[in-house]
């Protein structure tokens, strides 16, 4: 019986040995460098969902302007708030709030999204995670239309805070990327996180300061405020969304965030890549 | 050099329970010190592929053959780097391309040209690349102004047309195929044999897995036969699909001794 007999003995082959740290090193710059790959990918997505519909995605501008206008309105009231201050407050709440929680629910699902490309071609795991981070700037991109009435009609004066908005968005990227691919990889081997983080967020989006002040909060539970990292995550986009400076305290927890989510991200990439399409 | 080689490579699956994917029952499960849903610490591996080794080098044509869940689609995704190994050495010279499934990456609600850009983009090519073979596809695929229109639109003939002639557009070193003939008229028939032909006369190395005797024998200088996951064979053409046939077809081989 001939089995693998007609092996070459002596062979020159050389098998490349990476450690498991490089290969991971190796997925996130191979992943940033496929730009291409994921800003296809994300914009592919938006242009298929909103095909055949008229407005395109300016059904999202539409329907979070309803949202935000008629909230802004009754919740206004409800807690007699001053509308002036009290509108584009919420706006811009809402809509950093949006990003946020789009990043976290896609983000768990990235890699099961993407079961189709992972199973048929080696691409780095990280563009997924991209695609999805870049996708959401595109619909951020088209909610944040909503506020622009609002400068007008409440003669908001623009400074140059509204420039942290890119620092903003960077770090709130940043963060996504890194705590993205802690999610997906959790997400891709149990599926029922997904349903677990939409619960928890909905109990995070209450206990977050998006729809009232903290201002109405007694100040002796202001430490809930300081312990919520959401606090300081929709602060450091909300604020300069409404022309004011972030406070120092939430850039620095961000940035504390950001450290955090690369050491989970770089722990949890390297010990399970090699595993996770064996997952989907 | 282009080369291809494995080392006493295995590939083991995991099967999980359905507890074991659930990230509530698995927090049940450790809260309790494991008292609680034992079961869903539980997982079962199936070992795929079974401590291969061998070695392909420039101008091997190799046919893999098996039964049905031998481990051949398993190997050919090993050797497309989408599966990492559990165990064992893999060495990879040269620029894959999988041909695995045609109608990968394939949107029904875009058209034509959009999905001719979008297999172009995540096979690494810039538009400036992709414009450049775009013509040369279109002409290949015949479809003329369906290009514009959302593949929903085509009937499954143009569908797998267009598939193919994106898949077979780049000239790889090495050219994994899983299997790849399916529905046509006979005329686009001949036309993609030709170019699957000369896919694989450009190609260093390529690998293919049929259930097709015939093709193997027309194609390849050296067969993979894959049983359970474990190599049975590894040589030329003709005494593997014999011993293949023989142990597939005792009835018939002891009826003509």
């Amino acid at each position: 019986m001939a089995t693998a007999s007609s092996l070459p003995s002596a062979s020159a082959i050389r098998y490349p040995v990476f450690t498991r740290r490089q290969l991971m090193l190796r997925d996130l710059f191979e992943g940033c460098m496929a730009w291409r790959v994921w800003l296809l990918l994300a914009w592919q997505d938006i242009r298929l969902r909103y095909r055949r519909s008229q407005l395109g995605p300016f059904w999202l501008t539409l329907s979070m302007a309803i949202t935000v206008y008629t909230m802004g309105f009754l919740y206004g009231h409800l807690f007699h708030m001053d509308l002036h201050t009290y509108f584009p407050y919420l706006a811009a709440g809402m809509l950093t709030w949006n990003l946020i929680s789009l990043l976290i629910v896609d983000g768990t699902n990235t890699f099961t999204e993407a079961e189709q490309f992972l199973r048929q071609m080696k691409l780095p795991y990280s563009v997924f995670v991209l695609r999805v981070i870049m996708r959401s700037l595109i619909i951020f991109a088209h909610n944040v239309l909503v506020i622009v009435p609002l400068y007008f009609v409440l003669h908001i004066q623009l400074s140059s805070a509204c420039l942290m908005i890119i620092p903003g968005l960077i770090l709130l990227s940043l963060n996504a990327f890194f705590f993205g691919i802690v999610l997906a990889i959790i997400g891709a081997r149990y599926r029922d996180l997904g349903q677990l983080i939409t619960s928890l967020l909905q109990v995070c989006f209450f206990l977050t300061p998006v729809m009232w002040s903290p201002t109405i909060l007694p100040v002796k539970y202001h430490l809930l405020l300081d312990f919520n990292p959401f606090t300081h995550f929709v602060e450091i986009l909300r604020a300069p969304l409404i022309s004011t400076m972030p406070s120092l305290l939430s850039v620095e927890v961000v940035i504390g965030m950001t450290c955090v989510g690369i050491l989970l991200a770089a722990a949890l990439l390297t010990r399970v890549r090699h595993r996770i399409v064996y997952w989907l | 050099m282009t080369h291809i080689a494995l080392q006493n490579v295995s590939v083991e699956f995991p099967i999980y329970h359905a507890n074991a994917r659930s990230f509530k029952k698995q927090l049940i499960r450790l809260g309790t010190g494991g008292k609680l849903l034992k079961s869903a610490g539980n997982t079962v591996t199936v070992k795929a592929l079974d401590d291969l080794s061998f070695e392909l080098h420039h101008g091997d044509r190799v046919g893999l053959i098996g039964h049905n869940g031998a481990g051949k689609s398993t190997l050919l995704r090993v050797l497309s780097r989408i599966y990492e190994p559990s165990s064992g050495q893999l060495a990879i010279e040269g620029k894959v391309s999988p041909l695995l499934d045609l109608m990968f990456g394939i949107e029904a609600e875009s058209t034509g040209m959009e999905n001719i850009t979008t297999r172009g983009i995540l096979l690494g090519f810039t538009l400036r690349e992709i414009r450049e073979r775009a013509q040369a596809i279109a002409d290949f695929t015949g479809l003329g102004d369906y290009l514009s229109m959302p593949m929903r639109t085509y009937s499954s003939g143009m569908r797998l047309r267009l598939a193919f002639g994106v898949a077979t557009s780049i000239a790889p070193e090495i050219l994994i195929l899983d299997e790849v003939v399916g529905a046509g008229d006979a005329n686009f028939m001949d036309k993609a044999k030709a170019r699957l032909n000369e896919l694989i006369d450009q190609s260093s190395i390529v690998v293919l897995a049929t259930h097709s005797n015939e093709m193997i024998a027309q194609v390849c200088n050296k067969v993979i036969w894959l049983d359970a996951g474990k190599l049975r064979f590894f040589g030329d053409v003709a005494t593997g699909l014999a011993q293949y046939y023989a142990a597939t077809h005792p009835d018939a081989v002891a009826a003509n001794d």
